[in-house]
């Protein structure tokens, strides 16, 4: 393996884990932004999704559906797992948020870090506690770009996490829902003020975000081959650090700062003693916020709000 | 005829009364301005109307409807819109697109298809940006529909503020001191803007406390003072009235209607 | 709070004489990680000792005695496990099975010691465990140095390999395995290792390690981890089109590392011991399934099983739960254990040595003796 072959390969490893950590960071960011709070059950929901999407696998698998119908299996797989678990994040909303909406932040962060051992554990009743294998869909087939190595599964879950992030902007940017979920994220009074629906926009808000980590979710189970009631955790702290570094709130800060974190991350292991890695994210975090405090994208958030 | 009525409305925060026992009645298609010392309670009155809070006592009814309990964004249903003392503009969206969401409030497409991106959906998304094209085109605003709105000059922004209201096809529009910070001539250029919306069928509900302003366009003056309504008449009217001259205390009223 | 700890310990103490003498019941503590990463194995521990109590109670058990089972969850955490078997010790336990994590049983066999209650060690291998001198203290289970030293016979005699890589999680038990591994290797001389890489538990990307692996092409890469980033490794260097021959050991081996690693497991060399097929342990296994409704059962079943029925057996022999006579008699004696012939030394280590396994068309299949050197 020569040093280009050596760099290319990094760097599908970075693009790699840098679209999931972005994808479970656009959650973080898009509830941030409309209730300013750090929705700490999201590594659950993004857990949930990866359960969900291979208790449809693995059911379709039974009944021989996955080899004749490959593509909508796919679809089947993500979608379920998507729309269960965007259900889910409104029925959290509900239960948890909502009637803490005009409380302390403490009360609402308290009340999220609940929310999440409560997952976690009726995860870990449900689905067990050790690791559960996922069916694999893709193999180890795979093709060699000058001389490194993508496996089609790789392909196939980079290509679909861009494709949701495209999606994603091209709602908030050019929607009527999305711009109102925008004017509600920079002024709730306001918004309201101009007839926008202040509580169906937070709910939408909380079908999108864990949707988005649910497909992380089920990307993670299909390309790793194992889910385990407490995944989420690890995932729930690099992603958090994403949208931090990227500026929480802001959507495409959320998808530079999963893509920063997955490239620190690599480029550490790959050229440093892979010892110290775990510290690199925050070491970089650190950085950012001493110089930038609102995150590379962040908005200074003085904008009064009554 | 007319239009918004208050009827004996009064508001307390905690042992303050702000508004006490307050009748105002606000006539279709007029001018009608509400004028007052600092803290005399009138951006409560507004507040009040726009559901930001409910009175605590007395009713407010638009239309013969009572609005008392509705919340901000039913009551722009009925037709009531407002601006702010303070620019309260979407700063990170453009021009056109502050204007857009002020407009969504009377389309159709739900959240669901436009989730999905329907044709449906993308058609009207079409419409709106016509549509508010138009309204930018009014308001003299529509060269600059894709900066955003926090680079626009202050008149601009106060501009964009009565663009997104005008937006949301209302029969009423509430203008908070919509002259603040202005120089003469943007204030000249605001008083022929408030006119020209008068005359495409508007009613004028105003607070203001650039006198000029105020007498210059106003039907008729409401004046407050520490929540009591002192006195009520044509801007002539108000500009001899004793009690009005004291309540402004050495404020001297300059008129030049 | 050492004042509160002493105090703590004559109340355990008050509290488990009064216990034995009231009620004559036989307590078994066990810790393990019953929550985290690791409570597979940790389940896996608590049903083998329940395994054992059921099985033994039905041969008879020991007349006059009931015997009870209190679960303690030690976490894979040092602070976690001392404060379960400070529990333990306040209920009165006789006995401890546990813990798993080397990091965990050290401190946690502080207070045991303290409190002379006896304990059995079914998973931690680290050299440590048995040689800060404790009189009460048994490891079932294969020392690290002993699993290092098959490791590098098979590396070195039947590989023959030239250049290696290491990995481990940075924890006491893997880096205790890459530790001895390497100081084996460079006593010999026969082989170069070529790179020293570390992971983190939990992690489940190690495709940059890998990648820095494969530019550097050694002939073997030896995977210091547990059985879940064992799967996870073994995938991605697979995917990555890695050649070189994997190794791995006695964490790994269990059947999810092949359920979950599927294919990409698939030629991958583990050290584990091996034990005789005998009737007890045929009788175990269909117990063990029967009981807890299972497929297959995690290495750490067996050794479990194997440390509460030589506790048993001892209590049952020397007639007493007097911790100085039954350590005596588990010492003095050579039991028949599920996992082979059990006799322990002076320090409390078992006497047992590890082959090399391979997996092939998904089953673990015994490989390599580096005692005979010769092919199974």
């Amino acid at each position: 393996m020569d040093t280009s072959s050596f760099l290319v390969q990094q760097l599908i490893n970075a693009l790699f884990l840098g679209s999931i950590y972005a994808l479970i960071a656009l959650g973080y960011t898009m509830v941030y932004g409309i209730i300013e709070l750090i929705n700490f059950a999201h590594g659950e929901l993004f857990t949930a999704g990866a359960f969900i999407g291979l208790i449809v696998l693995a059911a379709l698998q039974k009944y021989g559906f996955v080899q004749t119908h490959f593509v909508l299996t796919l679809f089947l797989v993500f979608g379920m797992a998507m729309a269960y678990v965007g259900v889910l994040g409104v029925a959290i909303e509900h239960v948890a948020y909502k009637p803490l909406r005009n409380a302390s932040r403490l009360a609402a962060i308290l009340s999220a870090l609940g929310m999440s051992i409560f997952l976690s554990n009726g995860m870990m009743l449900s689905q067990g506690v050790s690791d559960r294998a996922y069916p694999a869909l893709f193999g180890l087939k795979g093709i060699t770009i000058i001389g490194a190595r993508i496996t089609y599964g790789q392909v196939f879950i980079i290509i679909l996490s861009l494709l949701l992030m495209v999606a994603l902007n091209m709602f908030v940017n050019w929607t009527k829902l999305g711009k109102a979920m925008r004017a509600t994220a920079q002024n709730q009074v306001m918004a309201r003020m101009l007839g926008i629906n202040i509580d169906r926009t937070i709910r939408v808000t909380f079908i999108i975000g864990p949707a988005l980590g649910a497909a992380a979710g089920v990307m993670v189970g299909m390309y790793y081959g194992s889910v385990r009631f407490d995944m989420g955790f690890i995932y729930m702290i690099k992603a958090f650090a994403a949208a931090i570094l990227g500026g929480i709130g802001s959507i495409p800060g959320a998808v530079l700062g999963g893509m920063i974190i997955g490239g620190v991350e690599v480029a550490w292991s790959a050229f440093l003693p892979s010892a110290w890695k775990d510290v690199t994210t925050f070491i970089v975090l650190i950085l950012v916020l001493y110089f930038k405090p609102s995150g590379i994208l962040g908005e200074d958030v003085s904008e009064t709000r009554v | 005829m007319i239009d918004l009525a208050l009827k004996n409305v009064s508001k307390r925060f905690g042992g303050l009364l702000a508004v006490d026992k307050l009748d105002v009645e606000v006539p279709k298609g007029k001018i009608l301005s509400l004028i007052g010392p600092n803290g005399a309670g009138k951006t409560t009155v507004f507040n009040m109307i726009t559901g930001v809070y409910p009175p605590s006592e007395g009713t407010i009814s638009y239309q013969g409807k009572k609005l008392n309990n509705l919340r901000s964004n039913r009551i722009i249903r009925h037709g009531i819109a407002r601006t702010f003392q303070n620019i309260r503009l979407f700063k990170s969206m453009t021009v056109l697109e502050n204007v857009q969401v002020g407009m969504h409030c009377r389309t159709k497409s739900g959240a669901f298809r436009a989730l999905l991106n329907t044709p449906f959906a993308i058609r009207e998304e079409k419409e709106i940006i016509e549509k508010s094209m138009e309204t930018l085109e009014f308001l003299g605003l529509a060269d600059h529909h894709n900066e955003y709105a926090s680079n626009l000059a202050y008149g601009d922004q106060r501009r964009l503020e009565i663009a997104r209201a005008v937006a949301t096809r209302p029969e009423m529009l509430l203008l908070d001191e919509p002259a603040a910070g202005m120089n003469p001539s943007e204030t000249a250029e605001l008083m022929d803007l408030i006119l020209k919306l008068r005359d495409t069928g508007l009613t004028i509900f105003l607070v203001e406390h650039d006198m000029r302003l105020v007498m210059g366009i106003s039907e008729m003056v409401v004046v407050l003072d520490h929540g009591h309504k002192i006195a009520q008449g044509e801007p002539k009217e108000i500009q001899q009235n004793e009690k009005v001259i004291e309540a402004y205390l050495g404020t001297k009223v300059k008129a030049k209607a | 709070m050492r004042k509160m700890g002493i105090l703590v310990l004559c109340l355990a103490v008050a509290v488990g004489f009064s216990s034995m003498a009231a009620a004559k019941t036989l307590k078994i503590g066990t810790l393990s990680p019953l929550t985290g990463p690791y409570a597979q194995d940790g389940t896996d521990i608590l049903q083998g000792v329940k395994t054992a109590v059921a099985v033994f109670q039905k041969a008879g058990g020991i007349p006059g005695y009931k015997i009870e089972v209190i679960p303690g969850d030690s976490a894979c955490d040092g602070g976690k496990a001392t404060m379960a078997a400070n529990n333990l010790i306040n209920q009165g336990v006789n006995g401890v099975v546990g813990a798993y994590c080397s990091s965990a049983t050290i401190p946690s066999s502080v207070p045991l010691n303290e409190a002379n209650i006896i304990q059995i060690t079914p998973a931690s291998t680290h050299t440590d465990v048995t040689a800060r001198g404790f009189k009460q203290i048994f490891r079932m289970c294969p020392r690290d140095d002993v699993q290092a030293w098959s490791t590098v016979k098979f590396l070195e005699d039947g590989l023959k390999v030239k250049t290696l890589a290491l990995i481990d999680d940075r924890q006491t038990y893997t880096v205790g395995l890459t530790e001895n591994i390497t100081k084996f290797v460079n006593e010999d001389k026969k082989i170069k290792i070529v790179a020293l890489e570390h992971i983190t538990p939990g992690d489940k990307d190690f495709t940059a390690v890998l990648t820095k692996l494969k530019k550097l092409n050694p002939d073997a890469i030896y995977m210091g981890v547990y059985q879940p980033e064992g799967s996870l490794m073994v995938r991605q260097a697979k995917a990555l089109g890695i050649k070189a021959t994997l190794l791995s050991e006695d964490a790994v081996y269990h059947p999810k590392f092949i359920e979950v690693g599927g294919k990409a497991a698939e030629g991958t060399f583990l050290t584990y011991a091996k034990a005789p097929d005998t009737p007890e342990r045929r009788n175990f296994e269909k117990t063990y399934k029967k009981m807890w409704n299972a497929q297959a059962i995690g290495s750490y079943g067996y050794y479990a099983y194997d440390s509460a029925m030589v506790f048993m057996e001892a209590v049952k022999k020397a007639g007493t739960t007097d911790t100085n006579k039954v350590a005596a008699t588990i010492r003095d004696n050579t039991w028949n254990g599920v996992s082979g012939k059990i006799k322990f030394d002076e320090k409390g280590d078992r006497k047992l040595a590890h082959i090399i396994w391979i997996v092939k068309d998904g089953k673990f299949v015994p490989y390599w003796d580096p005692m005979t050197e010769k092919y199974f």
